[in-house]
C-alpha cells in the first residue's frame, strides 16, 4: 500500500521546451523554423517536433543531426532564456493555484489536495489546467504548435510519466488514487533515465540484468539492490514502488532569523534583496546541514509594502545550496516584476523549507569534496559574479571549429557547474580538417583590424577563384604604417557550411611574418568580404 | 635581538623549501629558483609576452591551482590550451572601467585565485599597484603580469620580482608560401628584485 509520504500531483509539462523556447523566439523575429535543435556540450538536449519527424534524436552531435536533417536550425543552450519564455504559462497557472512548483523551465508541479476540492474533482482541474495552458501558450507561440501534457497522479515520476502520455494524445491524464504503483509496474526501465535522471549506464546494467520492467525492481529486495548499486539501487527501488526519490525527513524547523527578514524600509532593488537573502540562506543551510539535511524543495514568499504577495517552490533534486536558493530569489523576483505584480518596494522575504532529505556522503553542497583552492576560487567566483554581473566572470568551454576565435566558447561562469566540469580542451581530439595548424596565435581579435597587402609593385594582393595569389605578398599597411613581410605561409581557403545562406563563410587564410620594430612578428591575415583583416597575432 | 637574529640565520642555514607551484620543464632554467614562488610578481613583458605568460602559469592550473585572467583583451584560448592551460580551472574576468572599481575587483580576485593573470590597463597608479602587490603577498598568490606593450623593462608601475622580457629572434616553418608558422626563437632576458644577476636565455618556444 501506498503510504501517507506520497502527495497528489499536478503536472503540466511541454517536452523539449528548450527547443521548442528557441523556436519561438526565433518565430517573434518573424524566422519561421520547423526543424530547431538545441546543442549543450556537443550533444542534442532537446529539439522540435519537426526535427524529431526528420530522425533527429537525443544525444546526437552536431553533424551527425545536419546529416539526417540539412535545414536544422540549432540554437546556443540558454537557460536564461527557457526560463523567461516558460514564465507566462506560470503565471497562468499560478492564477488558478497560488502556489506552484517549477523545478525546470517547462515543467510546473502543483499539489492537487487543495485546488481539487477548489474546482470539484481531479478531472475538473486537469481539463481547467490543459485550457489554461493551452490558451498561455498559444499566446507565447504565435502560431507554432506547442505540444504539453497535464496529468493528475500519485507521486512526481508517475504524474511526468503520464503528463509524456498527455502530450502524445493531447489530452489531460488522471492516473485515480492508488493506481499509481499499478501504472508504473508495468513500465520499462528506461523511464528511470528518461524521467527521473538515473543514470543511462545504471539503467542499461538494470537490463542485461533481465530486470526489464519496474515490477521487477520492485520484486527484488532493496538490500539486494543497495548492494549492487549503492544508493541508487535503494532510490530506484522507491522510484519503482511510486514512493517519493528519497524518504522525507523532518528536523526542528528553523530559526526566525534563518528563514524570515523584515526589511526595515521597503527595498526596490532587486541585488539588494538578493544580498540579504544570501545572508539567510547561508544561516538555513547551516541549520538544515546541523541537523544533517539539505534542502531538496524550497518555498520563497515576498510581500510588499502594498500586501502583494508572491510565493513559488523551487525543486532540485540534489539539494539547494545557499548560492542557489539565492539565485531562485532573483528569478522569483524577476518573474514577478515583468508581471507587473509589484507596485511597491518589498518588506518581508521569507523562505521555508518544505522538502527535506537526508545529507548523503556524496552529497555535500554544490562545491563539495573538492579542494581548498576550489571552494576558495568558487566563492571568489561568487562574490564577482554578484559585483561585474554573471557576463563578466567567464568560463570557456570546448565548441570545435576552424577558426581560432571559435573553438572556445565563452559562458558565464554562474551558468556552469564548475565541480563536475570535466576538462574543456579537446585532449585527445584530433583538431578538426581545416583548422589552423598548432601553435595558435595567442591574441584573437574579437574585431579584426583592417589591413592593405601589398606585392612588390604596390599593387593589392588579390586571390583568385582557384586560390591563387596575384604575386607574393612584399608589404602591409596597418594605419597608414608600412611593415615589410620576411616570409609568409598560404594562402589556406575555407569553406563553410555553403548549404547555408545566413551562416555560410568563405575566405582565405594566410601566415605572414612582418618586421616591427626590428623585431619579426607573425600574424594571421584572412581575405573575407573582399578585404583583408588581422585576424589574430602570435605575441 | 640576538636570539631573533640567530633563529634568522638557523632558518636560512637550515633552508627551507619556498611554498611555491611547479613551472614547465621548459622554464625550470629560466625563472629564478626553477618554481614559481608564492607572493611573487612575474611580468612577462615584449613580443611573446601573452605566451610566455600563459607557459609561466600552464604547470600550476594543471596541479590544481585556479587561474584567473583579469583584463587581458583578446586572449587566445586555444593558445592558452596548447601551452598547457587547465582550463576547467581558468576563470576570465572583465574588470569595471572605473579605476577604484577595478582596484576592488583585482583584490576580490586575488583572494580567491592562486594564479591571476593581469594585462596592465593604461590608468592603474603605482599606489594600486603597491597596493595589489602586498594584497598578493599575504595571500600566497602569484600575480603574472602581461605587458606587451614595448617599454624597456624597469618602467612598470610595479616592482616586479622576476622579469621575463622577451624577444623574438626568427620564426621556423614558413617558407615564402609553404609550410606554416611552427615555432620561434625567444631570446628571454630574466632581471627583477629577485634576481642578483640578470640573465639572458634563448629558448625554443613553440607558440
Amino acid at each position: 500500500m501506498i503510504g501517507t509520504d506520497v502527495t497528489r500531483v499536478a503536472v503540466i509539462s511541454c517536452p523539449d521546451w528548450q527547443a521548442v523556447a528557441a523556436q519561438c523566439e526565433l518565430q517573434s523575429r518573424s524566422r519561421h523554423e520547423p526543424c530547431v535543435a538545441v546543442l549543450h556540450a556537443q550533444r542534442v538536449v532537446a529539439r522540435t517536433d519537426g526535427a524529431a519527424s526528420r530522425g533527429v534524436l537525443i544525444g546526437m552531435r552536431r553533424r551527425e543531426a545536419q546529416a539526417v536533417c540539412p535545414e536544422l536550425h540549432i540554437a546556443a543552450h540558454n537557460p536564461e532564456r527557457d526560463r523567461l519564455m516558460f514564465e507566462p504559462v506560470v503565471r497562468a497557472v499560478g492564477e488558478l493555484v497560488p502556489l506552484v512548483e517549477v523545478s525546470t523551465p517547462g515543467v510546473i508541479l502543483l499539489a492537487t489536495r487543495g485546488p481539487s476540492r477548489y474546482v470539484g474533482g481531479d478531472e475538473v482541474l486537469a481539463a481547467r489546467l490543459h485550457a489554461i495552458a493551452q490558451s498561455a501558450l498559444a499566446d507565447i507561440s504565435a502560431g507554432v504548435q506547442i505540444p504539453f501534457g497535464v496529468s493528475i497522479a500519485d507521486g512526481r515520476l508517475t504524474a511526468m510519466i503520464a503528463a509524456a502520455q498527455s502530450a502524445r494524445n493531447r489530452e489531460p491524464v488522471v492516473i485515480a488514487v492508488g493506481q499509481s504503483v499499478q501504472c508504473l509496474a508495468q513500465l520499462p526501465v528506461a523511464v528511470l533515465s528518461d524521467f527521473a535522471e538515473v543514470d543511462r549506464g545504471v539503467v542499461s546494467l538494470l537490463q542485461r540484468l533481465g530486470l526489464a520492467f519496474l515490477a521487477d525492481i520492485v520484486a527484488v529486495k532493496p538490500a539486494v539492490l543497495i548492494g549492487r548499486f549503492g544508493p541508487v539501487g535503494r532510490e530506484m527501488h522507491r522510484l519503482a514502488s511510486g514512493l517519493d526519490r528519497n524518504p522525507p525527513i523532518t528536523v526542528a524547523p528553523p530559526p526566525e532569523h534563518a528563514s524570515t527578514h523584515r526589511f526595515d524600509a521597503p527595498v526596490e532593488d532587486v541585488n539588494t534583496i538578493v544580498y540579504v537573502a544570501r545572508g539567510i540562506t547561508d544561516e538555513l543551510v547551516g541549520h538544515l546541514g546541523a541537523h544533517g539535511a539539505s534542502c531538496v524543495r524550497l518555498h520563497i514568499c515576498m510581500q510588499t509594502d502594498h500586501g502583494e504577495q508572491t510565493d513559488r517552490v523551487w525543486y532540485q533534486p540534489e539539494g539547494l545550496s545557499a548560492a542557489a536558493m539565492a539565485e531562485r530569489v532573483r528569478w522569483q523576483m524577476e518573474a514577478w516584476v515583468a508581471a507587473r505584480g509589484v507596485t511597491s518596494g518589498v518588506v518581508l522575504l521569507r523562505f521555508n523549507p518544505v522538502g527535506l532529505r537526508a545529507r548523503e556522503g556524496r552529497q555535500l553542497g554544490l562545491w563539495g569534496g573538492t579542494t581548498q583552492a576550489d571552494e576558495w576560487a568558487a566563492r571568489a567566483i561568487e562574490r564577482l559574479t554578484a559585483t561585474l554581473g554573471a557576463e563578466s566572470v567567464q568560463v570557456a568551454q570546448w565548441r570545435g571549429g576552424r577558426d581560432p576565435a571559435e573553438v572556445f566558447v565563452l559562458t558565464a561562469a554562474s551558468l556552469v557547474d564548475l565541480e563536475h566540469r570535466g576538462e574543456p580542451s579537446p585532449v585527445g581530439k584530433r583538431a578538426w580538417l581545416g583548422a589552423l595548424p598548432s601553435p595558435s596565435p595567442s591574441r584573437v581579435y574579437d574585431e579584426p583590424v583592417s589591413v592593405l597587402v601589398l606585392d612588390a609593385d604596390y599593387k593589392p594582393l588579390t586571390v583568385s577563384g582557384r586560390h591563387e595569389l596575384s604575386a607574393p605578398p612584399a608589404q602591409i599597411k596597418i594605419d597608414q604604417r608600412v611593415y615589410d613581410v620576411i616570409s609568409w605561409a598560404g594562402p589556406w581557403p575555407v569553406e563553410e557550411r555553403w548549404w547555408d545562406p545566413l551562416r555560410q563563410r568563405r575566405m582565405v587564410r594566410m601566415q605572414l611574418v612582418i618586421t616591427r620594430n626590428t623585431l619579426p612578428q607573425a600574424l594571421l591575415l584572412v581575405l573575407e568580404f573582399g578585404k583583408w583583416w588581422v585576424a589574430a597575432s602570435y605575441a | 635581538m640576538r636570539a631573533v637574529l640567530n633563529n634568522a640565520r638557523l632558518s636560512a642555514l637550515v633552508h627551507e623549501p619556498l611554498p611555491a607551484m611547479p613551472v614547465v620543464a621548459a622554464l625550470q632554467s629560466i625563472v629564478p629558483d626553477g618554481v614559481l614562488v608564492r607572493g611573487r610578481t612575474v611580468l612577462c613583458s615584449g613580443d611573446a609576452a601573452v605566451s610566455l605568460a600563459l607557459l609561466v602559469v600552464a604547470a600550476a592550473t594543471q596541479a590544481g591551482s585556479w587561474l584567473a585572467v583579469v583584463g587581458v583583451s583578446n586572449l587566445g584560448l586555444l593558445a592558452a590550451s596548447e601551452q598547457g592551460v587547465a582550463l576547467q580551472r581558468t576563470v576570465l574576468v572583465t574588470p569595471a572601467d572605473n579605476q577604484r572599481e577595478w582596484a576592488s575587483t583585482v583584490a576580490t580576485v586575488v583572494d580567491g585565485f592562486d594564479v591571476v593573470m593581469l594585462e596592465i590597463s593604461r590608468d592603474i597608479t603605482v599606489s594600486d599597484a603597491r597596493k595589489l602587490q602586498t594584497r598578493v603577498q599575504t595571500r600566497r598568490a602569484v600575480l603574472v603580469v602581461v605587458d606587451t606593450a614595448r617599454r624597456p623593462a624597469g618602467q612598470s608601475v610595479f616592482m616586479p620580482d622576476v622579469v621575463l622580457h622577451t624577444t623574438t629572434q626568427q620564426w621556423h616553418g614558413l617558407d615564402d608560401g609553404a609550410g606554416h608558422a611552427q615555432s620561434r626563437d625567444v631570446r628571454v632576458q630574466v632581471s627583477g628584485r629577485r634576481v642578483p644577476k640578470p640573465t639572458q636565455h634563448c629558448m625554443h618556444h613553440v607558440g
